[in-house]
């Protein structure tokens, strides 16, 4: 199949593009980490009880790192816009348009490429977190639907920042519908709070937020508290959603100019 | 499969209101190059954007490799490669990998070695492995002619191929242009704004203004269709013309102030004659005006390409500097 070799040859690209550009790829790094850093060292001081009423757990790091990685996901959208404004700019698209190579391949590759570059900062996260003397937990099964969750919201995330980027040239625009959408997406989540101090309209938007649910699967992996696996079966309605949009969108609006 | 390379039946495209192609029609043969001739906006990238199938056309018809654009486009960019007027190539890729990326696009199996092929008769297989970004413009050209040649197309669209490259590096690229012809057998269909360019390489070229076609033939056709050369004298005193006015080659006599203006359909040829013609004694100097396209493009818009033509060459250069 064409289509599939098309694929695997633009998700090469977009890979070797992530370490060609290793600064960029570091200071992805470096805002999830910071947080972590300034975050941790602000609550530092807190009297246990304290952190315990407010997060359910002393271990504070432990309860924003899965909030922390959840939320980098957004970065994901950010790359897959950023990307394909890019090859629209300068003609890469067209190069790409000019062959056989199908729509949905091209599609596929930028929501894969975007996706890798966001797990790449997983296992950073961690190590930093364990630096920072996190006790994690040693689950398999709980690791791998942490990283099916994080995957899941990332392919949902690019799918629909790409979507909204599609037509687009100009390389501001990615940034700024990130700037609008990505702090309103964190603080509805529970990424950095539990929500039951939340007023009852950015719970229901709490219960909703994909980056919720992902949070919510990493905390019981690094807390130890079960989780129902229904959240990743949300995660992946989530997912195909986007990804559906996505695609229809890549159809009918990926041209050459 | 028989018939033409390109077949194009008054095609039409506008933008919004503005028009880019108002109804061209004409036709490539195989194995030909087919040079677009005209100034910016002319409608050139626009006529190579419908045959490859990047932007369909507003009405017309175009038949690429015996395939409608419209209809069959996939069966058009399976047989056609394209070279634009900016080089597109991924800079943080190298050679091999932006060649590799193109193979995967046109399903090409065992594309290393075509490669290797290509980019060693391209004089590039020592810098292979360097990121592209590092290429100078002429590699550049030549890499990205090499991945547009990579899936052996019947056709190669080139747009603009020299614009901002060097004297050097552009005769070097016209050899290189017509040994793609003769050797890998690629029909080409090229645009271009400078007149020695279309004159020196293409077979036929059509003469293209405002989204129309003036003019088309090969180059000697076109050139002759504006009447000939012109071998003009200054002369010290008046000379008696009654004898050059009758001799066969001559076309046309037309003497002003101290200069003889005659029309003759060769030059060279007929110099000797008009030399015997007539008092040489008293001619100052002899200069011949031999036509080129741009006398044509003249004749026919009462205007210079080139001087209706911005140069990109510095903005390209800027444009290119600015991505790094
Ligand atoms: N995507 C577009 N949107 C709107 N107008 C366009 C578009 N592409 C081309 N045009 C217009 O169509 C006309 C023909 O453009 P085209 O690019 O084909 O010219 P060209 O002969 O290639 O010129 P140049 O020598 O500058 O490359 C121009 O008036 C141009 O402004
Ligand atoms: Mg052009």
């Amino acid at each position: 199949m064409s289509g599939l070799g098309a694929f695997w040859g633009l998700y090469k690209r977009e890979v070797v593009k992530i370490y060609r550009r290793a600064f960029a790829l570091v200071m992805t790094f470096m805002q999830p980490i910071i947080w972590i850093i300034f975050f941790g060292s602000s609550l530092n001081g807190m009297p246990r009880e304290y952190l315990v009423q407010f997060f359910g757990t002393p271990n504070y790091i432990g309860f924003v790192l899965p909030g922390q990685l959840a939320t980098s996901m957004l970065s994901t959208g950010t790359f897959s816009a950023m990307s394909i404004v890019w090859d629209r700019r300068f003609g890469f698209l067209k190069k790409i348009l000019v062959t056989p190579a199908p729509r949905e391949a091209v599609f596929f590759s930028k929501v894969a490429g975007a996706v890798t570059r966001g797990l790449v900062q997983v296992p950073v996260m961690l190590a930093a977190a364990l630096a920072f003397g996190v006790a994690l937990p040693l689950d398999p099964v709980g690791y791998l639907e942490w990283i099916a969750a994080l995957m899941l919201l990332g392919i949902g995330f690019s799918s629909i920042y790409l979507a909204v980027a599609m037509k687009s040239s100009d390389w501001q625009h990615p940034q700024l519908v990130a700037n609008v959408m990505n702090l309103p997406l964190m603080f509805t989540s529970t990424a950095l709070f539990p929500r039951t101090f939340y007023p009852a309209w950015m719970r229901a938007i709490a219960d909703v937020n994909p980056i919720t649910f992902a949070t919510e699967i990493g905390r019981g992996v690094v807390l130890n508290d079960p989780y129902t696996p229904t959240l990743l079966g949300y995660l992946a309605a989530f997912a195909a959603a986007s990804m559906a949009i996505g695609l229809l969108v890549a159809r009918r609006f990926m041209t050459a100019e | 499969m028989n018939g033409n390379a390109i077949e194009v039946l008054d095609l039409v495209k506008r933008y919004g209101n503005v028009t880019a192609l108002a109804g061209v029609t004409f036709s490539v043969s195989r194995g030909e190059i087919f040079g677009l001739l005209g100034p910016n906006g002319a409608g050139k990238t626009t006529t190579i954007k419908i045959l490859t199938g990047l932007t369909p056309p507003t009405s017309g018809r175009a038949y690429v490799a015996g395939f409608d654009v419209v209809r069959q486009p996939n069966e058009v960019k399976r047989r056609v490669g394209w070279v634009s007027s900016e080089v597109i190539l991924d800079d943080d890729l190298n050679a091999w990998e932006n060649l590799e990326l193109q193979a995967r696009l046109q399903g090409v199996r065992n594309w290393r070695e075509r490669a290797t092929e290509l980019l060693k008769y391209f004089d590039l297989l020592q810098s292979a492995g360097r990121p592209v970004g590092g290429y100078s413009t002429g590699m550049r050209k030549k890499l990205e002619i090499a991945t547009a040649l990579l899936h052996s197309p019947e056709i190669l669209f080139l747009d603009e191929p020299t614009i901002g490259l060097d004297v050097n590096a552009r005769a070097m690229l016209w050899d290189l242009i017509r040994t793609v012809n003769r050797e890998f057998g690629v029909t080409i269909l090229l645009t271009t704004h400078y007149m020695e360019e279309a004159d020196a390489l293409c077979n036929r070229v059509a003469i293209i203004n405002l989204g129309k076609i003036m003019a088309l033939g090969s180059p000697a056709e076109l050139k002759s269709s504006v009447g000939g050369e012109v071998v003009e004298l200054e002369i010290e005193r008046p000379v008696d013309l009654s004898a050059l006015k009758r001799l066969p080659d001559v076309l046309d006599v037309a003497a002003s102030d101290g200069k003889i203006r005659i029309t003759v359909r060769k030059a060279d040829e007929t110099i000797p004659a008009i030399v015997k013609s007539l008092d040489f004694s008293a001619v100052k100097s002899l200069k011949v005006e031999k036509p080129t396209l741009d006398t044509v493009f003249m004749k026919l818009t009462g205007k210079r390409i080139e001087e209706s033509h911005v140069d990109y060459r510095r903005f390209y250069a800027m444009i290119r500097r600015s991505r790094r």
